[in-house]
């Protein structure tokens, strides 16, 4: 037996509709809602001690005050174990149950699970905060999914209050948040590797021990028009920084970038600069640093007159196991520090 | 991937690269062939002189790469007889 709080919305608290939407935290003792089908599919074997509800629209305009009054509600409470939802397709009650569910796991170390169907979008929230505490279940696109949804909301809180260690998303059912755990195989990597191989060859169903990530699309930038006219900036994942890595940059998992001057420098000359970077064997980049940022190159093409300008600095971060949020958040704020500059294109040379 | 934050912000970016299946497989959209993974643009097996205009054709590959109008990932190869 363990105790659980249960947090829902303003709808399914039973509070009220989209009139109700603008109503503060609240928090009632037990069961209310749909938390009384999760505490019937509990039976004995877990309490929901109390039911935490919010306004949908009062969380997102007020998303400060809302987290702070939930943990005060919550911290006094000291469960075992948070659930959250299920928001199946709703954009503003699933980013409310997974900012929640991260705030809880932070500040109390509760662990806590949340549902909702996979094209919400706070879906990718939770991938980006890939906290190793909250989990998120798949549920389906509706409320008509309610039944099996809290079934599955009540399995999984189960595990999650009897302590057990968690196993990996494939062997719980949770959505996978990218986070990898290193377990210890029976059989050595050749022998799974020759086994995936063949069943790929015999048109049979095997399973990757390592997932790749599934990428967005992205809409191409339009195309230079003038190059005579335009100003090239260059970027870096090879780790090129000035000798001595003045900003302390590690070999690998960085997360933020600098830019360094190249104005006037002509060359880069071995000894000047050095790479940084845990992925690739960085003997080549520091006897020519021309391979990570060819500046001899471009300063040709400007005196041809081929391009107007090459950008005074240069960006770089060693992309040695960049977390991919980590890398996009990396690659806005370049891009928002190429547009304040001025600067039309870039070359990005990347190891 | 940082390419591709800067084709959201409408930078257009030539990403030059040896690994790039892999900047394909992410979604780069203009992506120029690197030599290899430890040095990317140019060839420390060549004397210098030749090893720069391997350079040069690299970068002037980036270029045209920038000058192009792409609708999806595609993929410039800088002019085998200089990097050969």
């Amino acid at each position: 037996m363990f105790n659980l709080i249960h947090v829902l919305n303003q709808f399914f608290a039973g509070v009220g509709g989209e009139d109700k939407a603008d109503i503060p935290v609240g928090i009632k003792p037990g069961p209310i809602g749909a938390a009384r089908g999760l505490q019937e599919q509990f039976g004995d074997r877990a309490r929901v001690v109390a039911t935490l509800f919010f306004g949908d629209n009062y969380f997102h305009q007020y998303p400060k005050e809302a987290l702070a009054a939930a943990l005060n509600e919550a911290r006094q409470l000291q469960p075992h174990v948070i659930v959250a939802g299920p928001a199946f397709g709703s954009g503003r009650y699933g980013l409310a149950c997974v900012e929640l569910c991260e705030m809880f796991a932070q500040a109390l170390s509760v662990p806590c699970v949340t549902a909702m169907h996979m094209e919400n979008p706070a879906v990718g929230t939770y991938r980006d905060y890939h906290n190793p505490k909250v989990y998120l279940l798949p549920t389906a696109e509706t409320a008509a999914g309610m039944t099996s949804a809290l079934t599955a909301l009540a399995k999984f809180a189960c595990r999650l209050g009897s302590g057990a260690n968690m196993g990996s998303a494939h062997d719980e059912g949770y959505v996978s948040r990218g986070i990898r755990q290193p377990v210890l195989a029976q059989r050595p990597g050749v022998d799974r590797g020759i086994d995936m191989l063949l069943a790929k060859c015999k048109n049979e169903p095997f399973l990757t021990e390592l997932p790749m990530e599934a990428w967005d699309q992205t809409t191409p930038a339009p195309a230079i028009s003038d190059l005579k006219k335009a100003t090239i900036a260059v970027i870096t994942t090879s780790g090129v920084v000035p000798w001595g890595n003045p900003d302390e940059f590690r070999t690998f998992r960085n997360t933020y970038w600098r830019k360094y001057s190249i104005a006037g420098v002509q060359s880069m000359e071995p000894g000047r600069w050095e790479a940084v970077h845990g992925g690739y064997d960085v003997s080549f980049m520091n006897q020519n640093p021309h391979y990570g940022v060819p500046l001899d190159a471009l300063r040709t093409l400007e005196v041809q007159r081929i391009i107007a300008k090459l950008h005074p600095f240069y960006y770089v971060v060693p992309g040695n196991q960049g977390a991919p949020s980590v890398i996009r958040r990396i690659g806005q704020e370049i891009a928002n520090d190429l547009l304040k500059e001025g600067v039309d294109a870039s070359l990005l040379v990347s190891t | 991937m940082i390419s591709k934050e800067l084709d959201r912000a409408g930078v257009p970016v030539a990403v030059i690269s040896a690994m790039y299946p892999v900047a394909e497989q992410v979604g780069a959209s203009r992506i120029v062939k690197g030599l290899r993974i430890p040095h990317p643009c140019g060839d420390p097996s060549l004397p210098p002189e030749l090893d720069a205009k391997v350079r040069q054709e690299i970068v002037r590959t980036a270029l045209k790469a920038l000058e192009a109008e792409v609708r999806t990932t595609t993929t410039f190869v800088p002019n085998r007889s200089t990097t050969a």
